[in-house]
Order: structure tokens, then sequence, then C-alpha cells
């Protein structure tokens, strides 16, 4: 299932609801739908901000593979290059009053997909991830 | 949908989903807390990195003056998350 939604926060219900009939419908299990809620979230909100063209939406496509795993595509026409597969590590370990808000989201969709893909190309950035039913992490 | 309001015996009640999207309402709500306070996460089913960030702020503001976040009730898919960010070791989180 494909659908393009506007760039922008107010598009994260729409984007959640799109997301959860299709897995509902196909009966994917919940340790599995809150990880790829999360990680399209996150993907989605990062393509928000480093794409100051509001005029364009962002694609997006989740579909079902082989053995229940859900695979999710999201395209982004105009925005700034940015790998997130790159390593961006943060210490998690770090005392409260050294710890700085953000950068949680990367290290997120890092640690809960099973597989993640990125290509950028002429101003056009691609996101792939895919999330198994053999592997449910929350 | 989002919501967070004061309960009974000064809990703070957080339902709903806490995306990007409902960060503003958090922030509004938890900047007026002082002290130690408790929030009850029984009916919060989804929180994103944004919302992470929130709580993190607080305890940071709560905690230098004394006070600080105790989180009850939290969903396993939650508590994983609380897990991945190293939350466990900075807020007095507990399981549903």
């Amino acid at each position: 299932m494909q659908r393009s939604f506007p760039r922008h926060l107010d598009a994260l219900t729409p984007l959640y609801e799109f997301a959860e009939e299709m897995m509902e419908a196909h009966d994917i299990a919940e340790g599995i739908r809150f990880p790829v809620h999360l990680a399209m979230e996150e993907l989605f909100v990062n393509m928000v901000k480093y794409n100051p063209d509001i005029s364009t939406d962002i694609e997006v496509d989740v579909s079902l593979q082989v053995n229940q795993e859900v695979r999710v595509s999201l395209v982004d026409d105009g925005g700034v290059e940015f790998d997130v597969t790159a390593a961006r590590p943060i210490d998690i370990d770090a005392p409260l009053e050294d710890r700085i808000p953000g950068g949680l989201g990367i290290h997120l969709i890092q640690s809960l997909v099973d597989t993640l893909e990125y290509e950028y190309q002429d101003g056009r950035g691609e996101v792939i991830f895919t999330k198994g039913s053999g592997n449910e992490d929350v | 949908m989002f919501d967070i309001e004061h309960g009974i015996h000064g809990t703070v009640i957080c339902r709903g989903r806490l995306d990007a999207a409902q960060c503003e309402k958090a922030e509004g709500f938890l900047a007026g807390l002082e002290g130690a306070n408790t929030l009850d996460f029984a009916g919060l089913e989804y929180i994103s990195s944004a919302g992470l960030g929130i709580l993190l702020k607080t305890q940071k503001r709560l905690v230098a003056d004394g006070g600080g976040l105790k989180i009850i009730n939290v969903n396993n898919h939650i508590h994983d998350v609380f897990r991945y960010s190293g939350f466990h070791t900075i807020f007095d989180i507990r399981a549903k």
C-alpha cells in the first residue's frame, strides 16, 4: 500500500493509521507493529525537519513480505542527504547531567529494525527498512 | 491522541500516543511540575524519541532542584524503548 503524506507533523496520526490498518489486516503481532510505527515516525520527522520545501509530499509504502515481515519505504524529494544507516554512537550509560535531548531517534531505528537501507541520488532520498516476525524486540 | 492531566494522589496521568506532534502539549504540562512527581503510564501506548526528549529535559530540571520523575505502569514496549535509550539508569521506572 502506498500513500503520500504532507510534510508536516500533523500527518503523523494519518501515517500511523495508514500503517496500522495494513498491519492489523494481516494480523501482524504487536511486537512488530510498535517498532515499525516508531521507526516510521522517526524517519518521517527527520524528513520533515531536513527538507524546507513544504510543497512536496513524502511517499510512504508499507508492504508485507514473506514470513510476515513488514517492509517500509519512505521517499523524500528535495531534502538534504542524511544517511540514517551511518553510525552515530551515543552514550546510553551517561549520567543524567551529561545527557542532552536529541540524537536518540536514529539510535532507536538502528536498534529496532532488522534491515535498514538508504539511497540518495539527485536530491531524492529513500529509506527502506524491514521488521520481521522472528525479531520482536519490543 | 494524547492526554496528560493531574490524577488522584498527586500522580500525573498520561494516555494515548506521545509522538512528535504531541510534544508541545506534554512539554507545556510538564514545565509546570516541581519537586518529586509520579507519571502514570498505564494508559500510554506509545512514545517516540521526541517524547523521550521531553522526559529527559524535565528530569534534568527537577533533579537539579532536588526532585525528579518516577514513571509507573510502563508497558513492555515502552519499557524496552527506555532500556534501548538507557533511561532505566536515570529514571525510577516501574513496569506494568
